[in-house]
């Protein structure tokens, strides 16, 4: 199946659910999707487009939103899963039950810019150290870290 | 009586600081704990402060072994992102240092395993033949480790005929050897048996774990990105996709031995088909505001790298998901029900590489006291802060 | 006169000096033997042709820091190294080497001296199991409870291998066993079952690959020595050495005809035929790779044990057609 067909497809099965299709370069499929339909989406993905392997989920702050899309990858074509929260209220469905794989990169994104994720199995920091204070989400863009002025003993610093 | 035994953060068999806590009866795992964290370094975050080329140098410092796959990986995000078309002849010098990397890379880790099995003399002669290829590419590149052989456009250094024929010279030692090498691996009474029926993974376990690169070739996934989604010069190559159905750590051997081999017929295709031309093209300053999501076929797995740019020389954003991150959910379940005997030899067939694994976020900053970690950090970003200044050369003659 | 000699072989030869000289010699010749099956160089600067080697290590062993973790069992943890280190030299000294008067029975060579010497090989196990367990130190627990279950694979078949032929030559003494095979060295060809199961079992009470799961350094760290520094490491190492040697002293006298020819044709005669049993140890350690746990127990109750007994048989059958 070439891409113009999936995505064909892909509009056929959606239907109004999947906004902002697009098709911006070979092997490359983007479409967005609200919340409430994310996890549905992604158990059609894996079902019928093959798509049961997920490469990563990223995390982006947009100013009012955190989007977040979900890289899959089937042995024909690439599949990104775009989905929105708002800033004052980030939670959102884990896909947790219909791909296993994805604890890992949702407990990064729960760390990382202080969403929540429903229905994780396992919540737990992944890569911030266990005395990491509450409440700083480093990769929101309002996080900035400044570098502690260096005293060299005896020298200009 | 059952007891927790860490392994790790320090450990023999790590090549990297991970903690992984086990939970055993006797001899016999019952449960895997992994933490993460201690290899982190900010990348994603200072990446996002660092134009695009200064980024080429952070991103390959990701890590040492696939130093060249993350580099690549980006820049060729980027080169999609201004719509650059590099020239032929610098896309093939830069897919062969690839290849030259994947060898090199499953060499190294073929005397691991050797080593974790007890198997010291197979370590050693493998780890003999890999100095054939680290000369090859200090000969092409000029270092051992970290290449700093791409550049947003295309590549630095140029091959000459010289060269060529040394690549070649090279490859046809290493191919008699790495054959001997699979018999070995494959037939060796006390090493098979150390290793067969080791860290078993079924197919279904890992389709369902997302697992990635030999781990999952070994269980039977033929998935491979340089065949799904052939990037550049990978689909005028011609190679196989290796795979084995043993679903253990032998098979995983037997699946990195032959992609090696496979690796050496597409260096002296890449060599014998050298295209003539330029090596770079000129790249802008700023790219224009858009995404992109570039995939990579690194020695672990599927490297992935998502790029989105917002017209300024600073990318808005870098995701970089190695593929030992990806193997870990599988690892879990690889552990489960195996001996103690079998950690390191489990782990280490995952060929993990820690370093990639864990980039995201800065360490430092949030605490006063703690030292160890802190400084290491610190020290991590004065060494990515050293070459920020290193000019790039467009178009380099190699002068000797 | 009686006294000088008793003190000459306490102390020179086959006495303690001389056993540290030539188990340090002998550790090198391993070394090199097993760097050079590798490709590599092995020793090489220490001294010509890096003879000196092992012994610069164990002094510099002995100038380091020791460290008793604060958990551990002091007084067991700190006097092991030296128990040890008494009783392989111990067993040293039961070699037929010199000063036995073949007639009658002295000290060091007596009836049921072949008895003693493989107790006195057997009790280091014991040993590092209690170094292992007096570290508390989850490692070396496991890496102690690893040395035990190896004995209960290796122990039987060694001992049935090294008594075929002392059946055989119809006595429990070492000297007098010696002799009869000096008197009739095609008998030894009767035991070659026999000494290849004791060469196998021997790498095994060494604990040198395939064997040496008790201290897998990429498993365990580094198992019953985790804890060890300083003195006590130089002098577990030494025990080590030296319980290689008397190993293959005891190989050699047993299986290749023992060292006749008095004080000094018999010090070259051990020397070469403890030097071939090392060498044939080395080979075995730089072609194999590490088994586990339990395959070493299954693969000794099912391999070793089945041949030493075959062995045991043709002994038997043998002595029946012998005049």
């Amino acid at each position: 199946m070439s891409d113009t067909d999936i995505v064909e497809s892909l509009k056929r099965d959606l239907g109004a659910k999947a906004l902002e299709l697009t098709n911006p370069a070979v092997r490359r499929i983007f479409f967005k999707v609200a919340t409430a339909d994310l996890v549905p989406a992604v158990t059609l993905l894996r079902d019928k487009y093959d798509c049961a392997f997920l490469s990563t989920i990223t995390g982006l702050d947009a100013g009012e939103t955190f989007e977040f899309l979900y890289h899959f990858a089937s042995p024909v074509t690439t599949i990104h899963v775009r989905t929105a929260v708002a800033r004052s209220d980030p939670r959102f469905p884990s896909i947790c039950g219909v791909i296993p794989g994805a604890v890992l990169y949702e407990r990064e994104l729960q760390e990382m810019f202080g969403v929540v994720v429903e229905g994780i199995p396992d919540g737990r920091r992944l890569n911030l150290p266990d005395d990491w204070p509450d409440g700083q989400y480093p990769m929101r863009k309002d996080w900035k870290h400044v570098r502690p002025q260096e005293i060299i003993p005896g020298g200009e610093s | 009586m059952s007891f927790e035994i860490p392994i790790g953060p320090q450990h023999p068999a790590l090549k990297e600081p991970i903690s992984l806590r086990m939970t055993v009866e006797g001899e016999v795992i019952t449960g895997v704990d992994i933490r993460l964290g201690y290899n982190h370094r900010g990348l994603e975050k200072v990446a996002e402060d660092k134009n695009w080329t200064q980024n080429i140098y952070l991103t390959e410092r990701i890590c040492g072994i696939c130093s060249h796959s993350h580099a690549t990986c980006f820049v060729q995000g980027v080169e999609r992102l201004m719509e650059l078309a590099p020239p032929k002849r610098g896309l093939y010098i830069r897919y062969l240092i690839s290849e030259l990397e994947r060898v090199h890379s499953h060499l190294l880790w073929l005397g691991v395993a050797g080593h974790e099995a007890g198997f010291d003399s197979f370590f050693m002669y493998v780890w003999r033949d890999r100095e054939i290829v680290m000369d090859l590419l200090e000969m092409i590149t000029g270092n051992r480790v970290h290449y700093a052989i791409n550049t947003i456009g295309g590549v630095r250094r140029d091959l000459d005929e010289g060269q060529k024929a040394k690549v070649l010279e090279g490859v046809a030692t290493l191919k008699k050897r790495s054959e001997y090498y699979l018999r070995l691996g494959a037939t060796e009474p006390s090493f098979v048996a150390r290793i067969a029926g080791v860290g078993l993974l079924s197919y279904e376990q890992a389709v369902s774990l997302c697992a990635t690169g030999p781990v999952a070739k070994a269980s039977g996934v033929a998935r491979d990105v340089r065949k799904e989604d052939p990037y550049a010069v990978y689909d005028e190559l011609d190679f196989e996709l290796c795979t084995a159905d043993t679903c253990d750590v032998l098979g995983r051997v037997v699946v990195r031995v032959k992609e090696v081999l496979e690796s050496y017929k597409m260096i002296e295709q890449m060599i014998k088909g050298l295209p003539d031309g330029d090596i770079a093209c000129k790249a802008p300053r700023k790219a224009k505001p858009g995404e992109t999501v570039s995939r990579y076929e690194a020695p672990r797995g599927e490297n992935i790298h998502y790029i989105k740019a917002n017209g300024t020389d600073k990318p808005e954003r870098l995701k970089v998901r190695a593929p030992t991150l990806g193997n870990y959910p599988a690892t879990v379940e690889m552990l489960r029900n195996g001996f103690i005997a079998d950690i390191p030899l489990i782990f280490a067939a995952i060929d993990p590489c820690i370093c990639c694994a864990e980039r995201t976020v800065t360490l430092i900053g949030a605490r006063s006291g703690e030292e160890s970690v802190v400084r290491m950090s610190d020290l991590r970003r004065k060494a990515l802060a050293r070459p920020l200044n290193a000019g790039v050369k467009r178009n380099a003659v190699w002068p000797f | 006169m009686a006294v000088l000699r008793t003190l000459l072989y306490l102390l020179v030869y086959p006495g303690l000096l001389f056993l540290f000289v030539y188990s340090t010699f002998s550790e090198w010749f391993d070394r090199k033997v097993y760097a050079r099956l590798q490709n590599r160089m092995g020793p090489t600067h220490t001294g010509r042709f890096g003879l000196l080697q092992p012994i610069a290590d164990f002094f510099k062993l002995m100038a380091k820091e020791d460290v008793v973790p604060e958990a551990a069992d002091k007084k067991l943890f700190s006097i092991l190294p030296a128990i040890g280190l008494a009783i392989v030299s111990t067993a040293g000294l039961l070699l037929p080497v010199w000063n036995f008067d073949l007639a009658k029975a002295g000290w060091t060579s007596f009836p049921g001296d072949i008895i003693v010497i493989l107790y006195l090989l057997s009790l280091p196990t014991l040993i590092l199991f209690l170094a292992g367990w007096s570290s508390t130190n989850l490692f070396s627990t496991i890496g102690a409870s690893r040395v035990l279950t190896m004995l209960f694979g290796y122990e039987v078949p060694l001992f049935l291998a090294v008594l075929s032929p002392a059946i055989l030559a119809d006595s429990w003494r070492l000297a007098e066993i010696a002799a009869f095979y000096q008197a009739r060295p095609l008998l030894l060809l009767a035991n070659l079952l026999g000494f290849l199961v004791a060469l196998i079992a021997v790498q095994a009470k060494l604990e040198r690959t395939p064997f040496d799961i008790p201290h897998a350094e990429t498993e365990i760290v580094g198992g019953t020595f985790t804890e060890y520094s300083g003195k006590k490491l130089a002098l577990f190492r030494l025990t080590f050495d030296i319980e290689m040697v008397v190993a293959s002293g005891l190989l050699a006298a047993v299986f290749l005809g023992g060292f006749p020819g008095g004080a000094i044709l018999g010090f070259v005669q051990f020397v070469v035929k403890t030097l071939f049993i090392i060498f044939l140890l080395s080979l075995i350690r730089a072609l194999t790779s590490r088994i586990r746990i339990d395959q070493v127990i299954s693969f000794a109750w099912k391999a070793l044990a089945p041949l030493a007994v075959l062995q045991l048989l043709v002994t038997i059958l043998l002595k029946g057609f012998l005049p």
